[in-house]
């Protein structure tokens, strides 16, 4: 059943979930962006993931709750890293809605995300901004 | 010691569609319009287009080159999605220093970054900041 995207107003909570960032999901993410900036190497002790993979594990779950239906378009994305994550770590993010209007027959919604890790350290912040067909 | 209009290393890469059915995989992210050829072609884009967080890895991945661990450990970015990245492009990911300002924790770099295609259209432009630790500058 597609979700009621105009019932969803600012302040509402759309995903919470918690999920592992294990190595072989890191190795395939690096694979495939081909990433050589050497943030991650897996020969280290603890290696560290690259902040855009904790920020796309994160998006990933956030965008399976929000079921968003083919044709949406992601139009903005910010993202704040204030923390190594390191290989193995389990996340938690919550995201949330901050903006939901209509506008040229797209629906505009700004998705805030609060990644922390298992201490409860904050190591990401983030806001998408996503345009849903109306 | 950086400064304001220095050039950060820039990063160019040949876009497959191999490389997006990887990104695919790797991000859980299969939305038709960047996997199938058929479905992309009725599409305002008319064919497949790479998924956007993958081509914004590449400014991450140029942060990272130029700043190190600095930039996971305090890195923000802000960009737009401007156009669309299509199998078969090269695109450039680039960063120009705009601002200096000396901190506590170490020089925070703001830096205008941006995407660019081989065609001059820009995909993703943006802005992105890092403090470079005191330690990282010895």
């Amino acid at each position: 059943m597609p979700r009621d995207y105009a019932g969803l107003s600012a302040g509402d909570t759309i995903s919470d979930r918690t999920f592992p960032v294990g190595i072989d999901g890191v190795e395939k993410y690096v694979a495939a962006v081909r990433d050589e900036s050497g943030i991650f190497d897996p020969s280290d002790v603890q290696p560290t993931v690259p902040p855009m993979a904790v920020a796309t594990f994160a998006l990933r779950g956030v965008l399976d709750d929000l079921g968003i239906p083919e044709g949406t378009l992601h139009v903005g994305q910010e993202m704040s890293f204030l923390g190594a994550v390191a290989v193995g770590e389990e996340l938690h993010c919550k995201a949330v809605i901050s903006q939901n209007a209509v506008k040229t027959g797209f629906r505009l919604l700004a998705v805030g995300m609060d990644v922390r890790d298992g201490d409860d350290r904050q190591v990401m912040t983030a806001k998408s901004t996503i345009l849903v067909p109306a | 010691m950086m400064d304001v209009g220095m050039e950060l290393r820039s990063i160019t890469r040949l876009v497959e569609q191999d490389d997006i059915s990887a990104y695919a995989e790797a991000s859980g992210d299969f939305n038709p319009i960047h996997l199938d050829v058929e479905f992309a072609k009725a599409t305002r884009f008319g064919g497949t287009i790479a998924h956007g967080m993958m081509i914004a890895a590449m400014l991450s991945e140029l942060m990272a080159t130029n700043f190190g661990i600095d930039w996971a450990r305090s890195g923000q970015v802000k960009i737009r999605f401007r156009s669309p990245v299509r199998p078969g492009e090269t695109v450039t990911a680039h960063g120009k220093v705009s601002r200096v300002r000396e901190e506590a924790e170490g020089t925070k770099l703001t830096c205008s970054v941006g995407i660019m295609t081989d065609k001059d259209e820009e995909a993703i432009t943006g802005s992105a900041t890092v403090v470079f630790s005191k330690c990282s500058e010895k």
